[in-house]
């Protein structure tokens, strides 16, 4: 049984660009391409028997795909609402500015992953993308590559689909630079967030491992040297409101 | 067809650290393996437990069919009632029974065959006849989770699963008048300030008549009968099924309701 690993549902955006917001819900297969078909490749059936961490949690690299999975298929309902609630509002304004960051413009094939509703979706794998070499101008991903259970073969996967002089952008949650901030933002992190989830969308567990699984993640030094590794140059990062997130960049030359 | 439940106690996990982790450990200690004491155990701290509370009480207000709502509210706010309750249990040889085997209910642990095999007037079939008409189940009772006692929390659980049996002996229907009614009941036995709450404002969303109604009879009628009767924890209920509910309801000192109240809304 091939066991799903990091499923991510992604958008590609032919002609013009749309606004992705990463509202996921994991619907069926369906693909329609705006330009020829794309070469499928088929998924590997490696499997180890390492352990990587879910949240706080010990577990097996097999199984955090699926653990991953369940959290989102959970959330997806009331996604947008908790996004909502748990920022203010304010992850509307990051969103905004890895765009206005992105500068796109017409004709930019955009590839987000992780990426909710968009033009046209196809389900698969960000550790492994069905798609081939040197296809897009731009990869986002935008709060999803957390949730990767091997990161440096995502952003191996993004270098590899992008085109020479492409640019690779990630929005994630980071590490916060403010030592007053930090600790307002655990505080509201471990106290709060739970708390919310119970209330709005009757689920603990996922807000648990939403705020832990943000404290398992590199720090922005360290995840820009992971992008470097993958082959990205010319790599830097933006903290956003004190570094509870950060707009990483990187071109594949 | 006692079930054994103990709260096992979870094997506690190695606490899994990155290096990376900044100095707010104390928060989030608790979130696995320490620190739980039955298997659907979340620890919280008295701020969570405060922002449950509120956020479950209003939210249940809010949208009234979020009957896991009610439960957090209940988990939250009942420490000190659990544990009065969980005293007069001990002291009741029934109740105390009930404790030391810990039976549970639900489509695993009742032998619905034999359920349905009973008499007609029983009180085994009565409340399957129960289940049945308003179309629910036993297993749809949440378990209890924000209770940091694992035989309270085995109180409140099973609080929880007898409240169908006070549907039954009371004659009550699952809608939002029946549910009232059965809270006041619940009130008065219990004193748990989740029964209290719900009887006091479940009402707000009622209209006029059944307000009226619901003042004028049914509420007086339930707490007579909720003073006079026997604390239902302390019922073995998985040993009354083939008492006729007449007699039980005799014993119980619980009289017929005054009026119907599937017609109220």
């Amino acid at each position: 049984m091939a066991a799903p690993r990091s499923w991510a549902l992604w958008s590609l955006c032919g002609r013009g660009l749309s606004r992705v917001m990463p509202g996921c819900t994991i619907p069926g297969l369906r693909s329609s391409w705006p330009r020829s078909p794309l070469g499928a490749r088929p998924l590997s059936q490696e499997k180890r028997a390492t352990e990587t961490h879910f949240g706080f949690e010990t577990v097996s690299e097999e199984e955090k795909g699926g653990k991953v999975y369940q959290v989102f298929e959970s959330v997806a309902k009331k996604y947008d609402v908790m996004n909502d609630m748990m920022s203010l509002g304010i992850h509307r304004v990051w969103k905004d500015l890895l765009l206005w960051k992105m500068h796109p413009f017409p004709g930019t094939q955009l590839l987000d992953v992780a990426g909710g509703t968009g033009l046209d979706w196809v389900l698969g794998d960000a550790e492994e993308l069905p798609f081939d070499d040197d296809k897009f101008d731009v990869y986002t991903i935008a709060f999803g590559i957390r949730n990767v259970t091997h990161i440096d073969r995502a952003l191996q996967e993004a270098h590899r689909v992008l085109k020479p002089g492409g640019r690779f952008l990630c929005l994630e949650f980071s590490q916060v630079n403010n030592p007053l901030v930090s600790r307002l933002y655990d505080v509201y992190s471990f106290q709060v967030i739970p708390v919310l989830g119970e209330i709005i969308a009757g689920d603990w567990k996922s807000y648990q491992y939403l705020v832990e699984s943000i404290r398992q993640f590199p720090p922005q030094e360290e995840f820009k040297e992971m992008i470097e590794d993958a082959g990205f140059q010319k790599v830097t990062y933006e903290n956003l409101t004190s570094g509870i997130v950060a707009i990483h960049s990187g071109f594949k030359l | 067809m006692a079930t054994l439940l103990r709260g096992a106690l979870r094997p506690l996990r190695a606490f899994p650290g990155s290096g990376r982790l900044a100095a707010d450990v104390p928060l989030r200690a608790t979130s696995h393996g320490a620190g739980i004491l039955y298997p659907e155990h979340i620890p919280t701290s008295p701020l969570q437990k405060a922002l449950l509370a509120a956020g479950s009480a209003v939210m249940a207000l809010y949208d009234p069919y979020r009957h896991d709502m009610v439960a957090v509210l209940g988990e939250t706010t009942g420490r000190r009632t659990l544990k009065f309750l969980r005293d007069q249990m001990k002291r009741d040889p029934e109740g105390a029974q009930i404790l030391r085997e810990r039976p549970r209910i639900s489509t695993s642990t009742l032998d619905l065959g034999k359920l349905r095999s009973l008499p007609e007037g029983s009180f085994g079939c009565e409340y399957l006849r129960f289940l049945d008409v308003n179309r629910v189940s036993p297993d749809t009772r949440a378990p209890t989770r924000f209770v940091d006692d694992e035989e309270l929390a085995y109180v409140i659980q099973r609080y929880r699963e007898v409240h169908d049996m006070a549907h039954t002996l009371l004659g009550m229907p699952i809608n939002i008048p029946g549910e009232i009614v059965v809270k006041w009941f619940e009130a008065v036995q219990t004193g748990l300030p989740m029964c209290i709450l719900s009887a006091l404002f479940g009402p707000i969303r009622l209209s006029a008549r059944s307000l009226q109604v619901l003042v004028s009879e049914l509420v007086p009628w339930a707490v007579q009968n909720g003073r006079r009767a026997p604390c239902l924890l302390n019922l073995y209920y998985e040993r009354r099924w083939e008492q006729p509910l007449g007699a039980l309801r005799q014993e119980l000192g619980i009289t017929e309701p005054p009026v119907r109240v599937e017609g109220l809304v």
